[in-house]
């Protein structure tokens, strides 16, 4: 077949080029639509169901909500597991499902199951499925703010209440329009409202209650048409309005009469516009503000739809009123041109490196050029896979992409046809049929061992698509790019290499020897020559090498995942449970205040609590900081690394009271918070229903956990602390006055929390209007205790009279997991491995601590991902290396040439350790990613190597002769494809730029392995043969 | 032979692919944790002794408890084993220990917080053993140029006048003393009414005269007291019949009849001062009376009089009353914002140099801004005023720990 393909690309040669158009042009438009982002989306199928309850405690909460939401979903198809959070004034069910599942498919299924619960649920409250986003989402924030000295038009201050205002109504529309944008979300200032606040005194004298003065609001409010009548032929329609429209006409509503006195609104109440109970807010350099943030659609090119957001907000500016204006304090954009700009330049330069060694090595420029023209071709096709495959393009998944690999092929190739066209033109010009002939001969000697080539390093790339989880998303990418990459650029030099060299290489073939090869070779042959008669010492040092790079291997350092360097810093600020939202608004801006008396920070802003839709629920003690900071050439020092930023950061806001931290990215925040799983070693999950029961063992498990050697870090997942004020009915004193509990539990409601009693329209916008006691008595624990209760009879009985107020902790968050509340006892593991820790803490467990009935562990963390990939990879390691060998044996029919050719993966690994060690780099996914691609190239060097050799002996039948013959023909393409591998990721490895990290340790391993490789492959491999068999060539 | 070495590089192969995915594991340094006796207790080693020190509070006041032993041989007699705590603040707590059959047993409660330096000695043989510590809970701290920015501010603890009240709302009536009806004595005619509605009237003004159907004889009907005509029924000509004809009131004084629940009973008593509030007053009376309230009603109302000299209050008009249930003046108070939920406690935070402690705190009776201190407080401690929750959650940031 690979004869017909080739003499078919050699004789329609015109065609075959032709069809190159075909796929520069397919290429180009695939190109457009290819989503491009700085880092691969790491977050679960997972689908949030967010149920505002205002007023709910978590306790209520869960009950009412959150159990219904999660008994619905059983049975879900592809669930994988559902986990759930009960907090103040909000549930939240996320629902992952099975990887691969689709989203709509999924979101389509949870909205069926919803409906049929409405029932359920208490009336008013409604489940909604959060944004179709992911942790890559929030592409762009800005802020909407006064200008200092601004007033509103109608001369009123321009306070956090109006810019949230000018946000809901002017802004939100507008740029929720934006294409890809799937939703706008507020956190900061007040939702506008109206308030009613009536005072206790002035109701019981009029006689009126609370109840009466929501239900007056209610019947008062209300525009109705009234249908239509015909007079004298025209029609009229029929309506009365109705609505209260300013404060002075719900002043005016009538409640009750008195003796024949109307007892109006204002009679009982103060009326004016008031502030929600909000369960977020947002600060900027220490003032709070207003922040808005743009979701981007799943799927969809971030940088395109975070600059199409820039341009709306833009356009925005003139149309709000003056003195108010909006900034962007965060935009994707920038971080995705840093990152493209990082790998365009590794590209890049490789490309041109790769360019000008192959015209170096080959002599000859047009050769050079049609090999290189295989780099955009493949790139192209790459593209168009990746837009196929639905793989965005990122730092990760061009990050192993090496020019220098993916030529290859077309270099041996292209080496061999100018090889053998320069010597058939000794004899004189070639004929056209002649030449076409040696082309296909020429093409055909070495196709099979290129093919074999690509085909193995496609092979070692298997592993990595067994990796799952988190791994699995960051990586599939990668490998997927790099494998169509390769597939693509094997499909190029079946066709269009032969093609083009038939078309192009005519007229006299220049094949110099260049300079560097003769050189190269006159260096080699004595080298060679002295290595084959020391050979037991070359073997012996090649073995110690190996076995001193292992050792050297355990010694650098680990890490997991490489992480991006954003460029912007994140930190949560978090403070103890039951702090509240003004409190924490005050330590925060001490907090700013610190961070931007940085020479390197531009902005400082943050998020607290739970924004508008909840997407990230946090309680008010927790605040997401974003510290925006300057271009490097506007720091006092723009050497300072961040991590020495950060350093000093720390050191610096360690001192501010009442605050503990964590350091992170923007993007690696989300991501995190998304995925939030147990992000310790060890998680130990208590099952159970009663809290303080799972709080005991818990405690329990901590204790026997605390006891064990290697435990660090052991803590108990913090659930209570909240601080709650109960008003518990006496039941007795209630049935004594003619009260209900229901009755008093709504008065507690409507005068602390607020009774909804309707909307007020301005145009489109439309405020609630909510019926509330003044701040003075609402916020005083004692006037509360005092606070009257009507009676059926008129009348009244203070508070404290039929109900027990009581200030007692209670849990802050109730969080459960497949339909169980759960609390998670975490640990660290130092010094010990994790394995034998984790089954002495399960035997331990078992036998110390005694859990009740209804009660049960489970053990998770990142030991179980850990076991998971470590177990998996033994077994897909070993299972790929056994069909890179079954590959070599077919093509070689010898099991003693496949494992010769073999010995150069470990050998090759040995430069990728040392070059690791020497830059001192820690070992990490990445690297095991170079050292995976090594393995491949370091085969295919051996393999092009071993088969000249051996065709060469069953020619000539002299081993020795052959062998120096062999590896001296064969020192070319050898040097060219490590040159060219080697080179094309010189950029990668030496680049500074933002996310060259992700990048660096896998160009580093690569390099250093090919070195190695190559001067291994070059001495070592024809030792070694030459020793297995020599036995042979005697008995031959 | 060979196949075995090729073998063998395969394996090497496969464990480097495989290496770097074996966890995530940083080089930690573990600070030992404190080495504990048999008993629980802080174990303190020195060449032969042995002394093993627990704070036991299960069931009793928290109290110090030791074991010594010498070459691993329990030593029940003939030491002298001290402890000595330095608190913040300098106060010093010395224990003497004294053997209890199973432990040497200190002297004396080891009261709250357990926030100290320690120090230990032991004379044994004739040999001195000496042992020093850190021992804190519940204490940070903060530079004060840091504190002053985030607004903490510190005011001494001292004596001061609490004063606690009750509100209580009831309406304004008039005394039966202060309504005179006034009525004709023998039926007869008005020949004359002199007053009309809402006139103020003195004691002994002729309202009307009336002639007596049976004598003929005109009288007049004075004014019982002084006050203001709130009714008449009667005119010119009119023949008046047994209903009273006039109503005086007497508006002067008006009495509050505010309502005290059972559970508030106990705390009011006549002769209580009272503060009034209402539209139009804000005045201080005294209760003057304590009445059941009329139809089984369950509540007691409280009567206090009211002045109106001017005339602005009318009967039934509601008002609150602040009643002053009681007015202690305590040798040691705190103010109220001071105050912070800390573990089971209510504590506040005392300040010495730049180091802020809990001082978990007995508290005695408390008004809207002032509370009684029983113990745990020095007079002259400064004490966390304002945004005490600062320094709370300064401490419990980084899961205080109750810990000896």
């Amino acid at each position: 077949m690979i004869n017909a393909i080739l003499r078919l690309s050699v004789e329609r040669r015109f065609l075959i080029l032709s069809l190159i158009l075909v796929l520069v042009g397919v290429g180009v438009w695939s190109f457009q639509r290819l989503p491009i982002d700085a880092v691969p989306d790491i977050t679960n199928v997972q689908v949030q169901i967010n149920t505002e309850a205002p007023g709910y405690s978590p306790l209520e909460a869960e009950q009412r909500i959150t159990f219904p939401v999660e008994t619905a979903l059983y049975g879900l198809p592809n669930l994988s597991y559902t986990r759930s959070l009960s907090r103040y004034g909000l549930s939240q069910v996320t629902v992952v499902f099975e990887e691969g599942t689709d989203i709509y498919f999924a979101r389509n299924l949870i909205n069926e199951r919803l409906g049929a619960i409405k029932s359920a649920l208490p009336s008013g409250l409604e489940p909604e499925m959060g944004p179709i986003a992911t942790g890559l989402g929030e592409i762009f924030m800005y802020t909407v703010e006064a200008v200092p000295g601004a007033t509103r038009a109608d001369g009123g201050p321009l306070n956090a209440t109006a810019l949230r205002e000018i946000q809901d109504w002017i802004i939100k529309p507008q740029l929720a329009q934006v294409p890809g944008v799937i939703e706008i979300n507020t956190v900061g200032g007040y939702d506008k409202q109206y308030h009613v606040t009536p005072y206790p005194k002035k109701l019981l004298q009029h006689g009126v209650t609370l109840d009466q003065l929501a239900d007056a609001l209610r019947a008062n409010n209300a525009n109705r048409g009234a249908g239509y009548i015909e007079r004298n032929g025209q029609q009229l329609l029929v309506r009365s309005p109705g609505q209260l429209a300013t404060i002075g006409d719900i002043e005016q509503v009538v409640i009750a009469n008195r003796d024949s006195v109307p007892v109006k609104v204002a009679d009982v109440a103060d009326v004016a516009i008031g502030k929600e109970l909000r369960t977020g807010a947002a600060t900027r350099d220490g003032e709070e503000t207003v922040l808005g943030t743009a979701m981007m659609l799943i799927g969809e090119n971030s940088r395109a739809v975070a600059r199409a957001v820039a341009e709306k907000l833009e356009a925005i500016q003139p149309s709000l009123p003056d003195g108010v204006k909006v900034e962007a304090v965060y935009d994707r954009t920038t971080l995705v041109d840093k990152a493209i700009a990082t790998v365009q330049k590794n590209l890049l330069e490789g490309a041109l490196l790769v360019i000008v060694v192959l015209f170096l090595l080959l002599g000859n420029l047009r050769a050079a050029l049609i090999t290189a023209a295989v780099i955009p071709l493949s790139m192209l096709a790459t593209i168009t896979g990746m837009v196929q495959a639905g793989v965005s393009a990122n730092l990760m998944s061009l990050g192993a992409l090496d020019f220098g690999l993916i030529v290859d092929g077309a270099v041996i190739i292209v080496e061999n046809c100018t090889r053998r066209l320069s010597q058939a033109q000794h004899q004189g010009q070639l004929a056209l049929k002649e030449r076409l002939q040696l082309v296909f001969e020429a093409t055909n000697e070495v196709i099979r061992p290129s093919l074999f080539g690509v085909a193995i390093i496609t092979v070692v790339y298997l592993p990595i698509f067994s990796l799952t989880g988190v791994e699995g998303r960051m990586f599939h990418p990668m490998a997927a790019t790099v494998v169509m990459a390769l597939l693509s650029a094997m499909v190029l030099s079946l066709t269009v290499v032969p093609a083009a060299v038939a078309v192009f290489l005519r007229g006299k073939v220049n094949e110099k020897e260049s300079p560097v090869i003769s050189g190269a070779k006159s260096l080699y042959r004595p080298a060679l020559l002295v290595a084959m008669k020391f050979r037991w010492l070359v073997l012996g040092g090649a073995t110690a090498l190996v076995a001193v790079c292992l050792w050297l291997a355990t010694t650098l350092g680990s890490e997991f995942i490489p992480q991006l360097d954003e460029g912007d810093i994140a930190l949560h600020a978090l403070r103890i449970p039951g702090t509240g939202l003004e409190q924490a608004i005050e330590m925060q801006a001490q907090l700013e205040e610190t961070l931007k008396d940085f020479p390197e920070v531009e902005k400082v802003f943050a998020k607290i609590g739970t924004p508008e839709v909840a997407t990230d629920p946090m309680p008010p003690s927790v605040a997401d900081n974003f510290v925006i900071l300057k271009p490097r050439d506007q720091w006092p020092d723009p050497d300072k690394t961040k991590d020495e930023l950060v350093t000093e950061m720390e050191k610096a806001v360690t001192q501010l009271p009442g605050n503990k931290y964590e350091f992170t990215q923007p993007i690696e925040m989300r991501f995190n918070e998304l995925i939030s799983g147990v992000r310790a070693d060890l998680g130990i999950k208590v099952f159970g229903d009663d809290l303080d029961q799972l709080l005991a063992s818990a405690n329990d498990v901590l204790e026997v956990v605390e006891s064990m050697e290697g435990a660090a870090d052991a803590r108990v997942e913090q659930v209570s602390g909240l601080p709650m004020l109960s008003v518990r009915p006496k039941r007795m004193a209630l049935s004594r006055y003619g009260l209900t509990v229901a009755g008093l539990q709504g008065l507690v409601a409507a005068g602390v929390g607020g009774e909804n009693a309707g909307l007020i329209y301005e145009g489109d916008r439309r405020f609630q209007l909510v019926v509330r006691l003044p701040e003075d008595i609402r916020r005083d624990v004692d006037s509360l205790a005092n606070l009257p209760v009507p009676l059926p009879d008129g009348g009244y009985v203070p508070l404290s009279e039929v109900a027990e107020l009581e200030l007692a902790p209670a849990p802050n968050q109730i969080s459960r997991e497949n339909g169980k509340r759960r609390v998670v006892v975490t640990a660290n593991v130092r010094n010990r491995d994790l394995g034998g820790f984790v089954e002495e803490a399960q035997s331990r467990i078992a036998d110390n601590v005694d859990l009740p009935a209804g009660y049960w562990l489970d053990y998770g963390g990142t030991f179980e991902q850990l076991q998971s990939a470590s177990q998996r990879l033994a077994i897909v390691v070993p299972v790929t290396l056994a069909i890179i060998l079954a590959l070599l044996v077919m093509a070689f029919g010898s099991l003693k040439d496949a494992l010769i050719i073999f010995t150069g993966v470990p050998l090759a690994l040995t430069g990728g350790v040392l070059s690791l060690w020497l830059r001192d780099m820690p070992l990490s996914i990445s690297a095991s990613v170079g050292f995976i691609a090594l393995s491949g190239v370091a085969v295919l060097n051996g393999l092009v190597m071993i088969a000249f050799i051996r065709d060469l002996w069953h020619e000539q039948g002299d081993l020795r002769k052959a062998i120096v013959e062999g590896a001296l023909i064969r020192l070319r393409p050898v040097l060219m494809t490590a040159l060219v591998a080697s080179l094309g990721f010189v950029p990668m490895a030496l680049n500074t730029g933002t996310g060259a990290e992700v990048q660096r340790p896998l160009a580093t391993v690569v390099i250093g392995g090919i070195i190695s490789s190559t001067l291994l492959t070059l001495f070592v491999l024809p030792v070694l043969y030459y020793l297995l068999h020599g036995k042979d060539e005697k008995v031959q | 032979m060979q196949r075995i070495k090729h073998f063998s590089l395969i394996l090497v192969a496969t464990c480097l692919a495989i290496g770097p995915l074996q966890a995530a594991e940083e080089k930690h340094d573990d600070s030992q944790a404190n080495a504990r006796g048999p008993n629980g207790g802080l174990l303190l080693q020195q060449g032969d002794a042995t002394v093993e020190l627990l704070i036991f509070e299960k069931g009793v006041p928290p109290q110090y408890r030791a074991w010594v032993t010498k070459d691993g041989r329990v030593v029940t007699d003939d030491i002298d084993l001290d402890v000595k705590l330095t608190r913040l603040g300098g106060q010093v707590d010395t224990f003497d220990f004294a053997y209890q059959g199973d432990y040497w047993l200190g002297d004396g409660v080891v009261t709250e917080p357990h926030s100290f330096d320690v120090e230990v000695t032991l004379t044994m043989d004739g040999k001195r053993y000496r042992w020093q510590w850190e021992s804190h809970e519940g204490r940070t701290r903060i530079a004060p140029d840091i504190a002053q920015q985030a607004g903490i501010a510190t005011a001494e603890a001292g004596p001061g006048t609490i004063e606690r009240s009750l509100t209580t709302y009831g309406s304004l009536t008039m005394a039966p003393q202060q309504i005179a009806r006034v009525r004709a004595r023998f039926p007869g005619v008005a020949t004359q009414v002199n007053v009309s509605l809402g006139d103020r009237v003195n004691r002994g003004d002729v309202l009307a005269r009336v002639e007596s159907n049976e004598s003929l004889q005109t009288y007049a009907l004075r004014a019982p007291i002084d006050g203001i005509v709130i009714d008449r029924r009667i005119s010119n000509g009119e023949m008046t019949g047994e209903q009273p004809l006039f109503a005086i009131a007497d508006l002067t004084t008006l009495w509050a009849e505010l309502k005290v629940f059972p559970g508030q009973r106990s705390k009011v008593a006549v002769g209580q001062k009272v503060r009034l509030r209402a539209e139009g007053i804000d005045q201080k009376s005294t209760i003057r009376h304590l009445l059941p309230a009329p139809g089984n009603a369950p509540y007691t109302l409280a009567r206090v009089e009211v002045d109106n000299a001017d005339g602005t209050l009318t009967p039934g008009l509601l008002v609150a009353g602040d009643i002053v249930v009681e007015t202690v003046d305590a040798p040691l108070v705190v103010d109220n914002r001071a105050l912070q939920s800390f573990r089971d406690w209510t504590v506040v935070f005392i300040r010495v140099d730049d180091t802020y402690e809990i001082r978990p705190l007995e508290l005695g009776r408390s008004d809207g801004t002032l509370t009684e201190v029983l113990g745990g407080l020095r007079a002259g401690d400064r004490y966390v005023v304002e945004n005490s929750y600062l320094i709370k959650a300064d401490i419990e940031k980084s899961g205080a720990s109750h810990d000896h």
